[in-house]
């Protein structure tokens, strides 16, 4: 397994975000190998997808109703980083809705709730390492991190790989959005490289014509999988 | 290629991580059924109550759970017959990249192991649970502060 790659994620201690302050460690890290326990991981099959899960425009939505907001999807492939797909890649999902407003308990933002939207879902990647849903564009909205922060449209991804070392939570923003650079949460990232590439790019080749506008997220996990053997 | 970088999971996780609908599960495998808990506690000794911490070892199983009102947490695992420790893994609002540490069973020989050997004397009993009342294994995790758990770059 290759290390985490330490330059391109961000630190623990970033002041910028406050919330980093009292949950960053100050103690160095211990490298550690991550060994035999660590090339193995949990595999969640197709059992743990429900039939709606890739499409949060329905998956929450009363019978006949869909969620509001522009309609897209996002697809993309899962890789290690020697390119190759990771097959059978478990994708969590969730997000605002379309006003900036999540189904939470502890988002008191005034926007309101969508009856048909619940921002949550799961799709597991094909042979290729492909995957897609379907979802609405989510909003901005504004956070507890000074005088004014608004945080980007994003959407939060989980993700297990074949190995708990692969192990990712991350978030992907949307290209053009001028709300990426004013981000204080965007700004942990160590180098531009890093926020581009959590920029998904508008993919219209994609398209569903008269339908969704697509976008296009590829995710790199650390390390490589073997090569597969000459037969 | 480069590995996608990391970002905060925020505050409201428990949409994707923790939906009450479809909770993510998998068996527990063959073996002594044991609940790991505890609390976890910030920098300032507040209570991390929008935290999400994994368990993982190939003879414990995977699991998942979310922190409560009060920072407490509680997993429940297979003990792993051959290893002293388990792994976890913990995100919140406010941890940029995620935290991975182990939990060392208090009457296992983990002295011997070799990631303990890493760790300055003083500071590894932060990995090594207590055995309660109630029978289960529990640790405390201190992102900060000073009695500030191990965590490695694993």
């Amino acid at each position: 397994m290759t290390p985490l790659d330490r330059t391109r994620h961000p630190p623990a201690l970033t002041p910028g975000y406050f919330s980093s302050v009292t949950r960053a460690p100050r103690e160095g890290l211990i490298a550690l190998d991550p060994g035999e326990a660590g090339m193995t991981g949990p595999v969640f099959g197709s059992q743990a997808i429900g039939p709606l899960d890739d499409d949060l425009i329905r998956n929450a939505a009363l019978p006949g109703e869909q969620a509001i907001g522009p309609r897209i999807l996002v697809h993309g492939r899962v890789l290690d980083e020697s390119g190759r797909g990771v097959p059978g890649a478990l994708l969590e999902i969730w997000q605002a809705n379309a006003g900036g407003r999540y189904r939470h308990a502890r988002d008191g933002y005034p926007a309101p709730l969508d009856p048909n939207f619940s921002g949550f879902g799961r799709v597991l990647t094909g042979e290729d390492g492909g995957y897609r849903f379907d979802t609405v564009m989510p909003g901005a909205y504004p956070f507890p991190n000074g005088p004014n922060a608004w945080r980007p449209a994003h959407i939060h991804f989980s993700v297990f790989g074949l190995a708990f070392a692969q192990r990712l939570v991350t978030q992907m923003y949307f290209e053009g959005d001028p709300m990426i650079a004013r981000c204080p949460i965007v700004a942990t990232l160590p180098t531009v490289q890093a926020v581009e590439a959590l920029t998904a790019r508008y993919d219209p080749a994609r398209d569903r014509p008269m339908d969704a506008r697509a976008y296009r997220f590829d995710i790199v996990l650390r390390g490589r999988l073997a090569t597969p053997m000459e037969p | 290629m480069r590995q996608t970088p990391s970002q905060t999971a925020g505050p409201f996780l428990h949409i994707g991580m923790m939906p009450d609908t479809a909770p993510l599960a998998l068996a527990r495998p063959p073996g002594e059924a044991i609940t790991l808990r505890g609390v976890i506690l910030d920098a300032d000794s507040a209570p991390v109550t929008d935290a999400l911490i994994e368990v993982w070892h190939p003879e414990s199983g995977w699991a998942r759970g979310a922190t409560d009102g009060q920072g407490g947490w509680r997993l429940a695992v297979t003990r792993p017959a051959s290893a002293p420790f388990v792994s976890l893994w913990i995100i919140a609002r406010g941890i940029n990249t995620p935290l991975s540490t182990r939990l060392y069973f208090p009457d296992a020989d983990w002295q011997d192991d070799p990631a303990m050997a890493l760790i300055p004397p003083p500071r590894r009993r932060t990995l090594v649970a207590l055995r309660g009342a109630d029978g289960a294994y529990r640790l405390d995790i201190h992102l900060g502060g000073e009695a500030e758990t191990v965590f490695f770059d694993i």
